[in-house]
């Protein structure tokens, strides 16, 4: 109580308001977060966020869009479609699941009421998969890859609209932890995901850009040339958490999940244009 | 931080430019500038400092812009130690310092430490 | 209590080293205070790694320390094991006082609302 009032005293004399309560909606976070990347690169338009790094490195550009003109994600999203079409061992499918079609990934993640928790794409395509006595698909790569570059190919245009819904508290709370966990510093080196992608967002670690965390969610699966395959946004997740010697959490735990959730809803009005191709 | 330590690389440091300016001891010089060449070699290597990850350093290949170029060293920190401190934990100084606190988070040993430092002002 | 602790100790070495053959060797070995001294340090650094995953908080190579000192009590190198024990154990300690310090979130100065 005593540290608090301390802090408030600080916060009072300093004259800064809006750091006490960090009681801020999270319509306020996205506006604070698009007005840091607006402010930082002042000529990029709202809509090349998408394209990460590029939209912000001309050189880095240049290379990816050749890439682009022969896009090493293609063969996945074929693979992907035969997945889509082919049914499971009790004759159901995806399609069954999903009767909306494969262009669903707009519609993730998003508040599971019933089941209390942040739902994502894979985590949706695995529930049908279970509920249809197949077994579950890995998170990272291999096959999980295919079915949602499929996904995301179908579903290129869609405008990235998460909602958080009012009736249900907890689902408020799923974003606040998604956010606490971007703002909070892990693992031996003592980055948090803010420290890279938002306070030096644009800067150089030796050659790489990092880049703006506005947008990062909109092209998933990606290929990763470092990868030589197709990765899903939890494994890009590991990755980070690794370089920073964190230990990584679980791919589609309740961290990435929230994490996921808060930082779709910070990209909310970009389009989605997955599967990506980075460096 | 030691104390121990710490002296100790005050008194290297000394050490160092005494030899260095006044007295003809060749073999005592010999020990600083190896010294600095350790600690050159910490800085430069990607699993102990890396400081060109984020840092300029004249002579360094492919270096990040993340934080300040690594120049003028003695002019901008004349304390020895308070550059010392600053690579221990930047985050003591500045709370929201994007930087690596290499001594607080054990990233480096002590004996690492005080090589580096030695180094690292002679930039 | 000096039972006990021998009994858990063989416990530990028996479920470590596994058959039934390599029982004997563990009895020796659990019989050294050494190993008994050093398996305490590789406990302790456990335990800390768990009081650092506890708060969300563990760092990428706290539990490969303790994977590697265990294996090097095993092969009897009992300098490398305490080594890396002692390591695993300041990871973890530290990795919990970083989870513990952040437990309320501060919204960074840079952002601006």
């Amino acid at each position: 109580m005593k540290k608090l009032l301390n802090r408030v005293a600080v916060l009072a004399i300093a004259g800064t308001v809006s750091m006490g309560a960090q009681a801020t909606t999270p319509e306020e976070d996205r506006n604070a977060f698009n007005k840091l990347y607006k402010w930082r690169f002042s000529g990029v338009p709202m809509e090349e966020f998408v394209n990460g790094a590029y939209a912000i490195d001309p050189i880095g550009r240049e290379n990816w869009e050749a890439i682009e003109e022969f896009p090493p994600y293609e063969p996945f999203i074929d693979e992907g479609e035969v997945m889509w079409e082919t049914p499971f061992a009790n004759g159901k499918g995806y399609k069954d699941c999903f009767p909306d079609g494969p262009a669903i990934a707009g519609n993730y993640p998003h508040w599971d009421k019933e089941q209390g928790m942040v739902m994502t794409l894979p985590l949706a395509l695995n529930q049908c998969r279970e509920a249809n006595g197949e077994k579950p698909l890995k998170y990272k790569k291999g096959s999980i890859t295919n079915i949602v570059a499929y996904t995301a190919f179908q579903s290129r245009g869609q405008v990235t609209n998460v909602v958080i819904p009012d009736d249900d508290p907890r689902a408020l709370a799923a974003y606040e932890n998604g956010r606490k966990f971007y703002f909070t510093r892990r693992g031996q080196l003592n980055f948090s995901c803010s420290t890279c992608h938002l306070q030096n967002t644009g800067m150089k670690v030796r050659t790489e850009i990092l880049s703006p965390t506005l947008g990062q969610t909109t092209h998933w699966p990606t290929y990763r040339s470092k990868w030589g395959t197709v990765g899903t946004l939890h494994r890009r997740f590991t990755g980070c958490n690794k370089n920073i010697r964190a230990k990584p959490f679980k791919a589609q735990g309740e961290q990435y999940r929230n994490l996921e959730y808060f930082l779709t809803y910070m990209s909310n009005g970009l389009e989605l244009n997955g599967p990506g191709a980075r460096k | 931080m030691s104390i121990s330590n710490l002296k100790l690389s005050v008194m290297a440091g000394a050490v160092t430019l005494l030899a260095g300016q006044i007295l003809p001891l060749p073999s005592l010089a010999a020990e600083g500038s190896s010294v600095v060449a350790e600690g050159k070699a910490i800085a430069l290597s990607r699993k102990k400092g890396n400081c060109l990850a984020c840092h300029l350093i004249e002579g360094g290949e492919f270096p990040g812009n993340l934080g300040p170029p690594l120049i003028a060293m003695k002019a901008r920190y004349p304390d020895k130690q308070k550059l010392r401190a600053q690579i221990w934990d930047p985050t003591a100084a500045n709370p929201e310092s994007a930087m690596v606190p290499f001594g607080r988070n054990k990233v480096l040993t002590e004996a690492e430490m005080d090589k580096l430092v030695e180094y690292i002002w002679t930039l | 209590m000096q039972v006990n602790r021998l009994y858990s100790v063989l416990l530990v070495t028996a479920l470590l080293g596994g058959g039934v053959g390599t029982t004997l060797a563990a009895d020796a070995k659990a019989a050294d205070p050494k190993v008994v001294e050093v398996q305490k340090m590789i406990d302790g650094a456990e335990k800390a790694r768990k009081k650092a995953a506890s708060v969300d908080s563990e760092w990428r190579d706290t539990g490969k320390f303790i994977k590697q000192a265990q294996a090097a009590l095993k092969a009897g190198d009992y300098d490398k094991a305490m080594k890396l024990a002692r390591k695993a154990e300041d990871e973890g300690n530290l990795g919990y006082q970083q989870g513990v310090s952040q437990q309320e979130l501060h919204l960074p100065s840079y952002l601006k609302y």
